[in-house]
């Protein structure tokens, strides 16, 4: 029986490797790897995905020493479900750093409580003016019919 | 304890109309469900790791939640996976909370196109229980939509149309098409027992903010004050037929597999399109429990569903607002025989989410995948620019799409799972394509500078219909026109397994309403009512 591994023994340099082919440093934005992706934020990543640990051990263990760009290409043709694990990982590490939410603006989802005094807009505004004008569009039924009586 | 007056199965929506209406009317009602109450420290819609959490314990396919109430389902020759919640509330724990009344020619489809078979009532019979359910759920929408006879509309105004409400709007104005506020299962003042919506967008993944009108909340609470006896974790292997004919109660099983049957003169199955069928095929001898049509489990129909992205310049804040709808469109729901198909589909404008949604697969595209060296560019395009029509098309019914027992895989307790069968048919594929074309038409109308046709998935059977049909003639219906068995005098289903046609329309209002006409006519002929002695 195999001893259940750690996040502590996660191979984080291969790791950071294939990171950074995914989300490599570019257009002002910094890599993966550089905002901790492959380091703290991912163990918050697995604090609450724990189901993402064993496939990304089985993955680094086949990545140690290949091309990274390589490996995350055959990854993504040959094992979409360990691809998947991977960029949920990675993806999910990146966007838990508070400094990467800033830079690409996404606050979260955030409270924003809908006016109920409000008057809607759409009336202030007429646009629903040419859908009422234009008339009922659902189909006539014999019971549609019969209600409407004679024309 | 006495035996209740009436047994439900399932505390679903439709469980959750009828317990209601029973209780009011001084029955003594027991409910069972298999499922446990949901669990909302889960949901994780105000945390940074919502998006990385909200799949699994709100994930939609029970085979891959495994949660309490669950049984596995093989899908392994259908093209759709079954989607559901088994536990208090139903699926509408976690439904998109879309409130569609059908239109009227959804109630006579064989008479107006001459497939699939008419239901047997009107939209108009109907309309004053969809009032009366739009009260007690707690809906928000706006009176007279042009698609639909003019009449009294949702008790709480719209969601707000949103910044790619207004964009879509005007430009469906400029093509002439229709579009109208979007009703929705979301209270947008403080509602009986919901909150003002606050616009989080994760309608999908277990409302944290309590503004989702899900019958865990707006029903259930209510029934249990009311005196009905709610008992979960409760799953039923069969239901029991006394000699005679008659059902006199149902065997169950409880969290630590303890046996228990409870007895009632009268029994009503809401266990939903795939739960109500498997638990008629696992009861009684022959082929199942009233199966003399052959027709239990037949007929099923999922909805075939599609989405359309389109990215705009403009700020649109797309993580934000209701999943929930902001508006909607019948423009093309009315069968129109030149397009190559018949009947139609209902179209519901959508947030697309946070970041971690950008990078998925679907509704962007392998094709389109985000990762190396354009991540971020990419990024920028989608996230908080996007908006998507999601599709509803109407499937019709067909024999061969289909739910049985799967006698290789059984839940914890060795109960039987069920297969489904369902092939998504050549009229469904047209539909579907014509429907993306106009998607595309509509955004790109809209100011979109690109759109993006999700592909094809199989994990979107949210509406499971038709496997227990309604009819008048037994050879042809499972059921009676008031949901009672033909076979089984005090057996009823009022789930939206009774369904003859699927509409196009996202189901739940329909599921309500019938629930509340169904109970009614079961009130009014309780002096008739055979039980057993």
């Amino acid at each position: 029986m195999t001893e259940p591994q750690s996040p502590a023994a996660l191979d984080r340099p291969t790791l950071a490797a294939l990171a950074d082919v995914l989300i490599p440093a570019a257009d002002g934005m910094p890599s993966a790897s550089e905002t901790g992706a492959a380091g703290e934020w991912l163990d918050e990543v697995l604090r609450v995905r724990g189901d993402l640990e064993a496939p990304l051990h089985g993955l680094l263990e086949r990545a140690r020493g290949v091309d990274p760009a390589a490996e995350v290409d055959r990854l993504g043709r040959e094992e979409p479900e360990a691809f998947e694990a991977l960029a949920t990982a990675v993806a999910g590490a990146y966007f838990l750093n508070p400094e990467v939410r800033r830079l690409i603006g996404y606050p979260g989802q955030e409270r924003r409580p809908i006016e109920p005094e409000d008057p809607p807009d759409y009336e202030q505004d007429g646009l629903l003016a040419s859908v009422i004008e234009r008339g009922p569009i659902f189909r006539p039924t014999p019971e549609s019919r019969r209600r409407a009586g004679p024309s | 304890m006495p035996d209740p007056d009436v047994l439900i199965v399932g505390a679903g929506p439709s469980g959750a109309v009828t317990a209601k209406r029973l209780a009011e009317s001084g029955f003594k009602v027991m409910v069972l469900e298999q499922g446990d109450w949901p669990d909302y420290t889960r949901a994780r819609s105000a945390h940074p790791d919502y998006e990385l959490t909200s799949g699994h314990y709100w994930a939609w396919d029970p085979n891959v939640r495994g949660g309490p109430g669950d049984y596995p389902i093989d899908e392994s020759e259908s093209d759709i996976i079954a989607l559901m919640w088994n536990g208090v509330g139903g699926g509408t724990v976690v439904f998109a909370a879309h409130w569609q009344r059908s239109m009227p020619s959804d109630f006579c489809v064989r008479t107006l196109d001459g497939v699939g078979d008419d239901w047997p009532l009107s939209y108009e019979e109907l309309e004053p229980y969809y009032v009366r359910v739009e009260r007690d759920w707690g809906v928000s929408g706006l009176a007279n939509d042009t698609a639909f006879p003019p009449g009294e509309g949702p008790p709480m105004l719209p969601v707000p149309l949103a910044p790619m409400g207004r964009r879509v709007a005007r430009a469906h104005n400029e093509l002439g098409w229709h579009w109208w506020p979007a009703p929705n299962a979301i209270a947008t003042r403080a509602y009986g027992a919901l909150n003002p919506c606050v616009q989080r967008a994760t309608c999908l993944w277990g409302c944290a903010d309590g503004a989702k009108a899900s019958v865990d909340r707006t029903y259930w609470p209510v029934n249990v004050r009311n005196g009905v006896e709610l008992v979960t974790r409760a799953r039923v292997r069969r239901l029991l037929v006394r000699a005679g004919g008659l059902v006199k109660g149902v065997e169950y099983l409880d969290a630590d597999g303890g046996e228990h049957v409870q007895r009632a003169p009268v029994t009503i199955l809401c266990a939903n399109g795939i739960g109500t069928p498997r638990l008629l095929l696992l009861s009684g001898d022959n082929g199942g429990l009233a199966n003399s049509s052959g027709l239990v489990g037949k007929r099923l129909m999922l909805h075939p569903f599609g989405t359309v992205t389109g990215l705009f310049d403009d700020e649109l804040d797309s993580w934000q607002g209701v999943w929930g709808q902001h508006i909607h469109s019948l423009e093309f729901y009315e069968t129109d025989e030149s397009r190559g198909f018949v009947r139609g589909a209902k179209w519901g404008l959508q947030p697309t989410g946070g970041p971690l949604s950008m990078t998925r697969p679907y509704p962007w595209g392998a094709e389109n995948a985000i990762w190396g060296e354009g991540f971020h560019r990419e990024l920028r395009r989608r996230l908080g620019h996007s908006a998507m029509w999601g599709i509803i098309a109407e499937d019709l019914p067909e024999e061969s799409n289909l739910v049985s027992i799967d006698p290789a895989a059984s839940d914890e307790y060795g109960i039987p799972g069920a297969k489904v069968v369902y092939t998504n048919s050549e009229n469904s594929q047209r539909m579907m394509a014509f429907h993306q074309e106009r998607a595309k038409e509509s955004l790109l109308a809209a100011g979109a500078y690109d759109v993006i046709v999700a592909p094809f998935i199989e994990a979107t059977g949210w509406h499971i219909l038709g496997t227990c049909v309604m009819g008048d003639d037994p050879a042809s219906s499972v059921l009676d026109r008031w949901g009672r068995t033909h076979d089984i005098p005090n057996l009823y289903v009022f789930d939206g397994s009774t369904w003859p046609t699927s509409s196009g329309m996202n189901p739940t209002a329909t599921i309500a309403a019938m629930a509340l006409r169904f109970t009614e006519h079961l009130i009014e002929e309780r002096r008739d009512q055979r039980q057993p002695g």
